[in-house]
């Protein structure tokens, strides 16, 4: 039995060589330029450990959240979420009408195809921070602002998301479609959005979710609604006040979240 | 009426593989023509040029007297209707919206973008479904269909756009026998009492026996027969079905003693 075994293993062809494992590698030299970052900037981790008793301290001043403004709070929260919602709104409208010119099947022209394609790009590295900044600036304190940078921001996304959905359209529904005569608006209607709908809606509705969390941040730089609130509350040090304000918009953003998990398991 | 004209056209793809090598062609208004040929012999790709879905390399096709280019398509495709093998139907729309995308060529994008139609257009969408009896299906989401009933969706399409020439690529190739029989018999009946235009590519002889006028044999991208079902002996069958560099096949010999 031995001996066969040994037979066997001398007539069989050794295995090529071993390729080789990158990964090693790429992990040290992570590690490396971590160690010159925190040694570079000065990162202390001391000061964390001192600090941990004055963070205990600090939060604990949110012990006790203040709810007895709840309704105006509820009121605000309701202007965040229409905020979102509106910001959604334009993305939605936006890409509708960019997403074809995007996608390489559709798209009337290569060029129009490149130049669409670059917009959204630019539409989609411009932060929404500094958007709100700008339209603050541009269209004083409200709701209105933050609406606008959300919906630039995201018609970037919204636009890139569509156009790739209608790149993987079947191609022969495509041509099906096509062959009738049908020109590009007619294509799109016919070939194009009705073969992604499920998928558009359910990136709808994520961008949607993700409005709503970005859209009570955006207060802080003065786009309005909770964010605005939580700004002053917390510039007059009214701690109850502030960690009420907190707790509003934790319990909107889990219900959101879930709320839009199910839909979009729904949908697919 | 149009006859279709194929003036020595020829069809390299980018990938340097030549579809077709020179193809010369008068199909007259109101016949029924089969194109008959082994797979890769270039027949989807003559059809596809008809309808403009490819552009010769070289030479031109007309339909009457309109040169098929990129400038007339929208009208060239409204009077020269397709049948796709897969049936390219749109899967999430209702039968009668497939069948109203027939219409589109006709009409202007304003309405139709809305999926609003003229009352003129859902008749012809109601008249050509119980012709391909299908009214009962109506409502129904497309890929909800079988094969065969999808087939006639694309027939019906097609018909919608009431068209002059009807071309159909490999229509039942991926169909049974019995909804190959239907759907071979509902073209043949199109061709009879429309006067329509058809134009079939299969690579069934014998289907191409019973229901053709006119048999157009391609071998690797040329024409190497051009005639009546009747003079389509089984040396002529050689030559359509011949594999290139093989002069004594013997699989060639056994599928044809059965065709």
């Amino acid at each position: 039995m031995v001996h066969d075994l040994k037979l066997g293993r001398s007539s069989v062809e050794p295995l090529p060589p071993k390729p080789h494992n990158l990964i090693p590698t790429w992990l040290i030299a992570t590690l490396v330029i971590l160690w010159l970052i925190v040694r570079d900037l000065e990162i202390s981790f001391e000061t964390l450990v001192y600090g941990v008793e004055d963070m205990a301290e600090y939060f604990s001043r949110y012990g006790q959240p203040d709810f007895t403004h709840l309704s105006r709070y509820l009121a605000l929260m309701g202007v965040t979420l229409a905020t979102a919602l509106w910001g959604t709104m334009f993305a939605l409208i936006a890409a509708f009408f960019l997403a074809p010119l995007a996608a390489r099947n559709f798209t009337p022209h290569p060029t129009t195809y490149r130049i669409v394609r670059e917009v959204l790009n630019f539409m989609r590295a411009m932060p929404d921070l500094l958007l709100a900044l700008i339209f603050v600036a541009a269209l004083g304190l409200g709701p209105l602002p933050g609406a606008l940078a959300l919906g630039v921001h995201t018609s970037g996304f919204l636009g890139k998301f569509f156009a790739e959905s209608l790149e993987r359209v079947d191609q022969s529904v495509c041509e099906g479609v096509a062959a009738t005569g049908a020109n590009f608006p007619q294509r799109v209607m016919y070939a194009g959005w009705p073969s992604i709908l499920r998928e558009a809606s359910g990136y709808t509705l994520y961008i949607l979710d993700r409005n709503v969390r970005m859209a009570s941040v955006l207060g802080l730089v003065g786009a309005g609604g909770i964010g605005l609130a939580l700004h002053d509350t917390l510039r007059l040090f009214d701690y109850g006040q502030s960690a009420a304000l907190i707790l509003v918009i934790l319990a909107t953003i889990l219900i959101i979240d879930h709320a839009s998990a199910w839909l979009r398991r729904r949908l697919t | 009426m149009p006859t279709i004209s194929i003036r020595s056209v020829s069809k390299r793809f980018s990938n340097g593989f030549e579809a077709l090598k020179g193809i010369d062609a008068e199909i007259r208004s109101g016949s029924f023509t089969v194109v008959l040929g082994p797979s890769g012999a270039g027949k989807s790709t003559l059809l596809r040029l008809v309808n403009g879905l490819e552009t010769p390399t070289t030479g031109e096709i007309c339909i009457g007297d309109e040169t098929v280019n990129g400038r007339n398509l929208r009208h060239i495709r409204s009077r020269v209707a397709m049948i796709f093998q897969q049936f390219n139907l749109v899967d999430r729309l209702s039968v009668v919206t497939n069948v109203l995308t027939g219409r589109l060529a006709h009409r202007s994008w304003i309405g139709s973008v809305f999926y609003l139609f003229r009352k003129e257009d859902i008749d012809i969408a109601q008249e050509v479904l119980s012709r391909v009896a299908l009214t009962d299906k109506a409502w129904s989401r497309a890929d909800k269909l079988s094969g065969g009933q999808q087939q006639r969706v694309g027939i019906a399409r097609a018909l919608a756009q009431q068209p002059k020439v009807i071309l159909a690529d490999e229509p039942v190739a991926s169909l049974d026998p019995i909804s190959s029989e239907e759907i071979m018999i509902l073209l043949r009946e199109i061709r009879d009492q429309d006067g329509i235009t058809v134009v079939v590519n299969l690579h069934q002889v014998e289907l191409a026996r019973r229901f053709a006028d006119r048999i157009i044999g391609m071998n690797s991208g040329k024409i190497v027969f051009d005639g009546k079902p009747e003079h389509m002996t089984p040396s002529v069958l050689r030559t359509i079905y011949q594999r290139e560099g093989i002069e004594d096949d013997p699989s060639l010999d056994m599928a044809l003693a059965y065709a």
